[in-house]
């Protein structure tokens, strides 16, 4: 009954990594007044590029910084676009979502040869630790063996995954840097109220650039988090994500802890869709929770959620809005 | 609550102003489009400096459209080049297969149906700055409504049969589009999220109708629609467009177009949503209900794309199938940003788009199709750079504070 | 309202946007260029009168190791023996399906064939305007009384015979008693599978548990690795040893979540062993390259005839595989007892039910 329940818990936490990191991402763009569509496109550059990086250097590792690369690159044209052409945020994000789920398709085929997935990659192992817990039949690369699981396999092998602990502690570090920083109160300030920034003499349009960049940090790495998960990238593999990280980010009122926790409550969904027998609740149900949920809360039925004051309006001084 | 509307503040007055010849000039004045000015301004013999604006006004409309579609098809060139196929090649392919015989173009004018009613659900949310994400999901509602009316309703006469069908599309897209205006209404909270959400539930829910209930056994389809909804096969009567899906969806989309020519340019309503879309203060200074006008024109947006499913539907195939909307209500926020918004310039966007879409599979065999899908972002991409960058050349209309944004790119997101 | 920058230096370059939107273009154009330069890809040379065959693919397309990689092998060893030539078709949506295959009945290809059960309408109403043209169509659904068209052959597999071999394997190698099904779309084609699969783990194992979980309602779940990933996970979880797939690229999920967890899986429609040797306990396998291959070279010679062509373990349709590489797991006793329940299902003197 534990191991079930541990089991069930490390399957949420495994399903929202991405979510929450994501969803971190859109805090920032949006904390700072850029709305941010485009970060399922993000999330997939991220994706591509972990695995493009993976496959062409070997190590995991710089497979990551290739992903998180990715994101900021997508980032930067969602901010070019919006912050320096001051052109419009919502449709840059959708254009860019097309664009990037036509090029990584694009590269696939001229990469990899295939319009289905890369090639695979063996990725992370899990920290050496894990072993003396589990033994040998629960690290990969040991011998198959059929029989039950060791106990509390999953969530330690959770622990042991290098991106599993880089990623909790970036959403942590996220609301501090938000909440409490300089940078984030300026970020904050770019999206209630631009022109107090302005007048305090910091350029608004870097602040918001930097809000939008970082975004591209967290998307690129929750992209990261799914390829090296599957080992390998497939196409449209962000599979809405980027969509439902928005979401939770809403519910969780532009906060990454809170949205994180939003994450976890739609992760916990979809974990109970997988194990719930098929014709209790029909699963069309549980997927559609989290985007009920969101319009709930967006309706101010649970808990009314506020966005910044200035989300989603080019700052232009020249007309002091 | 107060107005984030990024909208032209002065322009508002700014109109007003110019409207001198009691409640008639008026009117005409505040017709104005997106410059400020309107072809009929011009019969009435303006000035020449009003003229150049009018020229200016005329660059800052199509600039963005040619440039961007322009400098596309040149990228895609040159990508083609890079892929070790000659460019000339592509784009004789592409052309002939498209717009080099009947049966090619009327495969392009059955890809632009649909995008022709989407866009023109996206643009009518547009005249009161709604941006209306969601005709994907009214789509797909819509488009259930009309196939199930359609096969488990009452066998009618002819005209009847079809007209239910319709009404029940549009009913039902109309019904879901009004969720985000009554929350935007309501409380505020941006109807682009709760379109996008909205989208979601609408194809899981319909999906799962589908699956419990009314799908054909082995398939993902329901049963076919009477012969009484039918909307009427081109291909039926015309010898050459043998094997051409092309039905009368178009010629009732067109009609919509034109429909919409009139309501939203010429009627007290289309000219509420349009200072709507100028901002919600103004529109409450002027006396109008802005909650009502929001949960009006997404109504009416909302109905528009419940439509689009009737060219597969009661067209094409004449049931219902999953994935049936491929996409047509993302790329209606394309095809409605290309055209300015204006229901008539819908026309040649879609076809433009319908191009584009055919077009992947036509070139399929010398090139990727996703070089086509990497346009279209591509052109919309620098359509909205080039939009925003042609306003800050020294063009602009002289009078009054300068317009600070166009109609057709307007900030949104607002809140409250 | 204060006009004009004021502000010098870079802040001026973002604030005023002139030329950070060029800058922008400018990204745009290197992102392009990077996206669509780099490589170069050739199509098939149409050379001299070969024989030509157009082939439509299923969702998913090249590359999922799985269906339609099948389906690709069988059109590429055609190429090579009986050297013929091919254009085929990826269709991104549904509506392009029927487009596809007009365009090319309506060129040089002599055969064309769908690949996937979604092709069946699409394909005999083409069937039926281009007389002169002949159709295959796999997986093709065929209801009690339909009329097939005379140059259309429809290809149909008895899935459920070759999983309930694999669903005897599962049963017989499995040490917790508990085994899984990960299915792609939730539609009677893929209950066909299960079904079989079920009731051979039940043969050779009356008290066993079969988990059974499929990844959604939509074409998509048969392109869903995360999702079958974590639905292997939580039949592992729940004490699952062997897990069988019948989910095209969905399946990738599965084979990761076996090695991470050094269980078993069985592959489906191809030969999976490659995607994870070392947890790869067989595969269902279904002759879709083997169907294609021949489809293409009766059409060559003339022995085409149109109908329905449904094989099963007797005709060598589907089998599961067996080699030195699972002889580790599938030891002569269970080989004994799978051979001995093949010659029933092929004798007829059991039926396996193809419905849940």
């Amino acid at each position: 009954m534990i191991g079930l329940a541990t089991a069930f818990v490390a399957q949420v936490l495994r399903i929202s990594v991405p979510y929450a990191l994501a969803a971190t991402g859109g805090a920032f763009s949006e904390r700072g007044g850029v709305i941010n569509i485009g970060l399922e496109g993000i999330i997939l550059a991220g994706a591509f590029g972990t695995a493009a990086g993976t496959l062409a250097t070997g190590s995991p590792w710089l497979g990551v910084l290739f992903g998180v690369g990715a994101g900021i690159l997508i980032a930067a044209l969602h901010a070019a676009i919006t912050v320096g052409a001051k052109a419009d945020q919502i449709l840059s994000g959708l254009a860019l979502n097309l664009l990037v789920l036509g090029g990584t398709r694009g590269l696939l085929r001229l990469l990899y040869d295939s319009s289905s997935n890369s090639p695979r990659f063996e990725g992370f192992a899990p920290l050496a630790y894990v072993a003396r817990f589990t033994g040998d039949a629960a690290v990969p690369g040991g011998a198959a063996a059929t029989g039950p699981g060791a106990p509390f396999e999953g969530l330690l092998l959770l622990v042991g995954h290098p991106l599993f602990l880089l990623g909790a502690g970036g959403i942590i570090l996220a609301q501090v840097l938000l909440f409490g920083t300089g940078f984030g109160l300026s970020l904050r300030a770019a999206g209630d109220g631009p022109r107090a920034l302005d007048g305090a003499g910091i350029s608004v349009s870097r602040v918001r650039a930097a809000g939008v960049l970082l975004s591209g940090v967290f998307g690129g790495a929750a992209g990261a988090w799914l390829a090296l998960e599957q080992h390998m990238f497939t196409d449209g593999m962000s599979g809405g994500r980027g969509y439902i990280a928005l979401a939770a980010m809403i519910v969780g009122k532009w906060r990454p802890l809170a949205g994180a926790t939003a994450c976890l409550l739609f992760g916990a969904a979809e974990a109970l869709q997988m194990r719930v027998p098929s014709g209790v609740i029909p699963t069309q149900f549980l997927q559609m929770l989290p985007y009920v949920v969101t319009i709930l809360a967006l309706a101010g039925w649970i808990g009314r959620s506020t966005a910044p004051a200035r989300l989603g309006e080019p700052y232009d001084r020249e007309e002091g809005r | 609550m107060t107005s984030l509307w990024h909208g032209p503040r002065g322009r508002w007055a700014k109109c007003f102003r110019k409207g001198r010849g009691g409640p008639a000039g008026d009117r005409a004045a505040l017709r104005v489009p997106d410059r400020g000015l309107d072809a009929s301004d011009q019969g009435r013999g303006l000035n020449a400096g009003l003229r150049a604006t009018a020229r200016n006004a005329l660059i800052l409309s199509a600039g963005p459209v040619v440039l961007s579609v322009g400098l596309g098809l040149l990228l895609a060139a040159v990508a083609v080049r890079a892929l070790g196929t000659s460019p000339s090649e592509f784009y004789s392919r592409l052309f002939t297969g498209t717009l080099g015989s009947v049966y090619g173009f009327s495969q392009v004018l059955f890809k632009a149906t649909p995008l022709l009613f989407t866009g023109l659900a996206v643009a009518t949310a547009f005249r009161a700055r709604l941006f209306n994400i969601g005709a994907e999901g009214q789509m797909v509602v819509g488009g259930f409504a009309m196939a199930w009316v359609g096969f488990a309703g009452p066998v009618l006469p002819i005209p009847l049969g079809l007209l239910l069908a319709l009404a029940a599309g549009a009913f039902a897209g109309a019904a879901w589009g009004a969720i985000p205006g009554l929350i935007r209404a309501r409380t505020g909270g941006s109807e682009v999220i709760v379109t996008i959400m909205l989208n979601f539930i609408a194809v899981a829910l319909v999906n799962w109708l589908l699956v419990t209930r009314f799908a054909l056994p082995e398939t993902v389809r329901t049963a076919e629609v009477h012969a009484s909804a039918w909307l009427p096969r081109f291909s039926d009567h015309v010898g050459a467009l043998r094997g051409s899906p092309l039905n009368g969806a178009l010629g009732l989309g067109i009609l919509l177009a034109v429909v919409l020519h009139v309501v939203l340019g010429r009627t007290v309503f289309g000219f509420s949503l349009r200072v709507l879309g100028e901002g919600a203060t103004q529109a409450r200074y002027a006396g109008l209900p802005v909650g009502r006008l929001i949960v009006q024109a997404m109504l009416l947006s909302g109905a528009l794309a419940g439509l689009a499913g009737s060219s597969f539907i009661l067209g094409y195939k004449r049931y219902y199938e999953g994935d049936f909307s491929s996409g047509a209500g993302f790329t209606g926020i394309a095809v409605a940003l290309l055209a300015r918004n204006r229901p008539l310039f819908l026309i040649p966007s879609a076809i433009f788009f319908g191009v584009l879409s055919y077009g992947g599979l036509v070139v399929n065999s010398i090139v990727p199709r996703e070089l086509l899908e990497v346009l279209q972002a591509v052109i919309l991409l620098l359509f909205i750079v080039f939009d925003r960058l042609l306003q800050r050349l020294p063009l602009r209309p002289r009078w009054g504070q300068a317009p600070s944004g166009d109609p057709a790119v307007p900030a949104t997101g607002e809140t409250p | 309202m204060v006009r004009g920058g004021r502000v010098s230096g870079w802040a001026t370059g973002w604030a005023t946007g002139w030329r950070t939107g060029w800058v922008a273009c400018a990204a745009v154009f290197l992102v392009i260029g990077v996206l669509t330069g780099g490589g170069c890809t050739k199509k098939e040379a149409a050379k001299g009168d070969t024989y030509p065959v157009g082939l439509v693919f299923d969702v998913g397309g090249i590359g999922d190791k799985s269906f339609n990689d099948a389906a690709y092998a069988g059109l590429l060893r055609a190429r090579d023996q009986l050297g013929i030539r091919f254009e085929y078709f990826e269709p991104g949506e549904g509506t392009d399906r029927e487009a596809a295959l007009r365009l090319l009945a309506s060129g040089s290809s002599k055969i064309i064939l769908g690949v996937g059960f979604l092709f069946t309408d699409d394909i005999e109403t083409v069937a039926r305007e281009y007389p002169e043209k002949l159709f295959a169509c796999v997986d093709y659904t065929w209801t009690e009384g339909k009329q097939v068209p005379a140059n259309l052959v429809g290809l149909k597999f008895r899935e459920e015979e070759g999983s309930f071999l694999v669903g005897a394997i599962a049963g017989l190698v499995s040490q917790s008693g508990t085994v899984g099904f990960v299915g792609g779309m939730d539609i009677p084609l893929i209950h066909k599978f299960e079904a079989g699969y079920h009731a051979g783990v039940l043969s050779v194992r009356p008290d066993a548990k079969v988990i059974i979980s499929y990844a959604g309602v939509t074409g998509d779940a048969f392109k869903n690795p995360a999702k079958g990933k974590e639905l292997a996970l939580a039949q592992i979880d729940a004490g699952a040893d062997v897990i069988f797939h019948a989910s095209g690229s969905t399946g990738l999920g599965v084979f990761e979540a076996v090695r991470a967890r050094n269980k078993l899986a069985i592959g489906v429609d191809s030969d999976q062993s490659a995607v994870a040797p070392d947890h790869c306990l067989t595969s269902m396998v279904k002759q879709v390259d083997v169907a294609v291959f021949d489809a293409i070279s009766r059409a060559r010679d003339g022995t085409f005839a149109g109908g329905i062509l449904s094989e099963g373990l007797k005709e060598g349709g589907v089998d599961y595989v067996f080699n030195e590489g699972n002889a580790r797991w599938i030891t002569p006793p269970i080989r004994a007892r799978v051979e001995a329940l093949r010659k029933e299902i092929v004798e007829g003197r059991v039926t396996v039910s193809s419905g849940r």
